[in-house]
């Protein structure tokens, strides 16, 4: 579905243009509130300069999306117990690779909808957790649906940041988990990584 | 209808000895899905049939302009109101089935028979309820994966209650004769036809059988709730044993 895609899209927008955002408030809610509101600015206007050169889009992503994701901790948790014994690098690696797919499918949602959709943040309920806090947003489709994106946060010594994403209910690291943990299992860990960088896993739907 | 269920019935029953009388090979989740031998094998039938029905749905989406196939999504979501109607009553949601009951009569008679959904229009909120969702609600809420030849992913909580309320289902009580069968192919296509553009990421997965049943049973939690299911405890998930200090070693530069 292209849904899915879209909503993939609210997630890279969301935490797209972070450097310049946490200077200022730094709650999760905040965080989402106001970078919303600058990726999908920077996009809108520069469409033409970012279909031309898609490259400087995922620069973009890059550099701004990567200081508020947990990449490590999401690879950590994807892993689960086929983690164990692997190095350090090992992990980094197959979180890089993860990374890379990431930005590279996200940016190519970002040029294709992001004129078409709508990113409503819900106010924080209860205390911020710094273990785990969820962010519930609404995202108005082009054809008027409402899909629910929620994100899992907790706080690290750099500040917030994310490491889950559910849609409608989908975990996007259980789903994972449960694909990626057996066949490290099974083929090994250098196996999925060339599998993730070849290509043949689609990594978000 | 009663031809047709018989028939289910039997596919139904074929496969369950058929799963039975197999060896379960592998259990990739005993808690939920203590039937994996047999859900495998019917998941196997299903992807068989879907050889000829895809084609099918490929066809049908290719030549539905798309406000069209908004359109008969609406038509059909409209017919599962009074389902909704009852099990919202069953659940004690009465504002929601006072909501549900609204919607139906705007949308049938303004909304031309459900094709536009007006309601929605006017601010009306949509549920979903079913009798899979009430019986979780009253208590039984973790009932054992089942794969349906067929209608797919389910639990038996869930086949269960489908069967309870198609017995109540406006097609069927209202629509007669084979009209009735033409109404439930089409919207088998039609619903097929949407799952069409995740059909490349299932097939990628390293085991599609268990990425149906881990998207499907999330989302039916998050249907039982509400939209509001507990969060996940991440904690259990970190079985990996090198140390790492602290966290800001992560997160990319």
């Amino acid at each position: 579905m292209k849904f899915r895609v879209l909503l993939i899209l609210v997630f890279v927008s969301i935490f797209s243009n972070g450097l310049s955002a946490q200077a200022q408030a730094d709650d999760p809610v905040s965080l989402i509130e106001r970078i919303t509101g600058q990726i999908f600015t920077d996009v809108t206007e520069n469409l033409e300069e970012y279909t031309a050169n898609p490259e400087a889009l995922e620069d973009l992503v890059r550099n701004d999306l990567m200081p508020l994701l947990d990449i490590n901790y999401s690879a950590r948790l994807i892993l689960g117990r086929a983690g164990r014994g692997l190095s350090k690098e090992k992990v980094d690696e197959f979180a890089t690779c993860m990374t890379n797919l990431l930005i590279n499918r996200y940016s190519k949602a970002l040029l294709q909808f992001s004129s078409e959709i709508k990113i409503q943040v819900l106010p924080q309920r209860g205390d911020l957790n710094p273990k785990l806090t969820r962010v519930r947003t609404r995202v108005t489709l082009p054809n008027g649906g409402e899909a629910p994106v929620d994100y899992a946060f907790h706080k690290t010594p750099e500040g917030w940041k994310a490491f889950d994403l559910v849609i409608e209910g989908i975990s996007y690291i259980t789903t994972y988990r449960n694909q990626i943990m057996p066949e490290v299992q099974a083929n090994g860990i250098d196996s999925v990584i060339e599998r993730l960088n070849t290509g043949q896993m689609q990594l978000a739907e | 209808m009663h031809n047709i269920r018989s028939i289910i019935s039997l596919i139904m029953l074929a496969l369950l000895l058929a799963g039975c009388a197999g060896t379960q090979s592998r259990n990739t989740d005993p808690e939920n899905d203590p039937w994996e031998g047999y859900n495998r094998k019917v998941y196997a039938f299903n992807e068989g049939m879907d050889k000829v029905v895809r084609p099918i749905a490929v066809g049908y989406d290719k030549i539905m302009p798309d406000p069209l196939q908004r359109g008969v999504g609406n038509f059909f979501r409209n017919l599962d109101a009074p389902v909704t109607y009852v099990n919202l009553v069953l659940q004690g949601k009465f504002r929601e089935s006072a909501d549900t009951f609204g919607r139906f009569l705007i949308n049938s008679t303004v909304g031309l028979l459900g094709f536009f959904d007006v309601a929605s229009r006017l601010g009306i909120p949509f549920y979903n309820e079913d009798l899979g969702q009430t019986m979780a609600t009253w208590g039984y809420d973790d009932s054992r994966y089942l794969m349906l030849p067929l209608f797919g992913p389910s639990t038996f909580r869930d086949g269960t209650g489908r069967l309870a309320d198609s017995f109540y289902h406006p097609v069927g009580r209202v629509i007669h004769g084979s009209n009735r069968w033409g109404l439930w192919i089409f919207r088998g296509i039609d619903t097929r036809a949407r799952y069409l553009d995740q059909d490349s990421e299932l097939q990628s997965a390293y085991d599609p059988y268990v990425l149906m049943r881990d998207v499907w049973m999330q989302n039916r939690q998050y249907q039982i709730y509400d939209g509001d299911p507990p969060m996940l405890d991440y904690d259990l998930y970190l079985e990996d044993d090198y140390s790492l200090e602290e966290p800001a070693a992560s997160g990319g530069q």
